[in-house]
């Protein structure tokens, strides 16, 4: 009986194909990334370095090239204000903002994929932190310029003009 | 009068060793960074990014509103943490109050903020017996 349920269930998926609602199939060619630049700030190392480890992880389990992960020097903001409210020039008080950088290159994308990627990213950046994004994009030679302009006028004859 | 040379920002000063001080307490605003966390995270201190001065703003009056709406039981300040659009408050409450009540307050404060600010806002609440001490100072 159970091997008799099994077969009927197996019959019943192949007459009912499964779509999936979130996987759409489009004809159109898809836009190619040469570079995928992302650039990543924050006011703690600790979390941009974890960041990093997750990010670099996500990439490599889905199969995207990294070119390369840098780490620019973080930028300090200093500002002198005056310690009292009223008087006492001589005394002030400094505050200082840190902003550490993190930048991810990823090289040779699909837009799918860019998008998925970036999607699952953006989704579990932590609070605190920021980021950009910046995409080449790779596009085919338009017509107009494909040949060279000097090959395609007419041969005008080299008159020599004597003085 | 000249002022004294000593800067009195965040610090508790020593007293006899009778007075329980907390780890956020104890250390003085220059540790931030090193040996202290941040209590409000947002970006808009990072270079580049703007909104600073509306999140200190936002920040100042949910301090001052979860402070009113638990009154007595708020053990350390609250840490306020901005995730894309949702507000998450992460508070540690002492154990005077029933926990159906801590339900409905907890309800209260994320409707309420949710209709002032126009985001989602999360409120995560933790019970503890005491305030833990660090130091006796």
């Amino acid at each position: 009986t159970l091997m008799g349920a099994r077969l009927a269930a197996s019959h019943g998926d192949r007459q009912e194909p499964k779509t999936n609602p979130l996987v759409s199939i489009s004809d159109e060619p898809e836009t190619l990334y040469k570079r995928l630049s992302i650039l990543v700030k924050g006011h703690d190392r600790a979390v941009l370095d974890s960041y990093e480890y997750f990010a670099v992880l996500a990439a490599k389990e889905l199969g995207i090239s990294i070119e390369k992960v840098d780490k620019p020097p973080k930028t300090i903001e200093r500002f002198t204000l005056l310690k009292s409210v009223h008087i006492y020039k001589k005394h002030r008080v400094q505050y200082e903002m840190r902003t550490h950088y993190m930048c991810l290159e990823l090289k040779y994308l699909t837009s799918s994929t860019a998008a998925v990627y970036l999607e699952y990213v953006q989704r579990n950046l932590p609070e605190g932190v920021a980021m950009e994004v910046k995409k080449t994009k790779i596009e085919k030679i338009p017509e107009h310029i494909q040949k060279p302009v000097w090959d395609t006028l007419p041969q005008v004859e080299e008159t020599e003009v004597k003085s | 009068s000249p002022l004294s040379p000593q800067t009195r920002a965040a610090r508790v000063r020593a007293g006899k060793g009778d007075k329980m001080v907390t780890y956020e307490q104890a250390h003085a605003p220059h540790y931030i960074g090193h040996r202290k966390g941040w209590l409000s995270l947002h970006t808009g201190n990072l270079c580049g990014e703007a909104g600073a001065a509306q999140r200190a703003l936002e920040d100042a009056f949910l301090r001052r509103f979860l402070a009113g709406t638990f009154p007595g039981l708020l053990l350390d300040e609250p840490v306020l943490k901005r995730r894309g659009n949702l507000l998450v408050l992460c508070a540690l409450l002492g154990r005077a109050l029933p926990p159906h009540k801590l339900y409905f307050l907890q309800g209260y404060c994320e409707t309420l903020l949710g209709h002032f600010y126009k985001c989602p806002v999360r409120l995560e609440l933790q019970t503890l017996p005491a305030r833990l001490p660090y130091k006796f100072i």
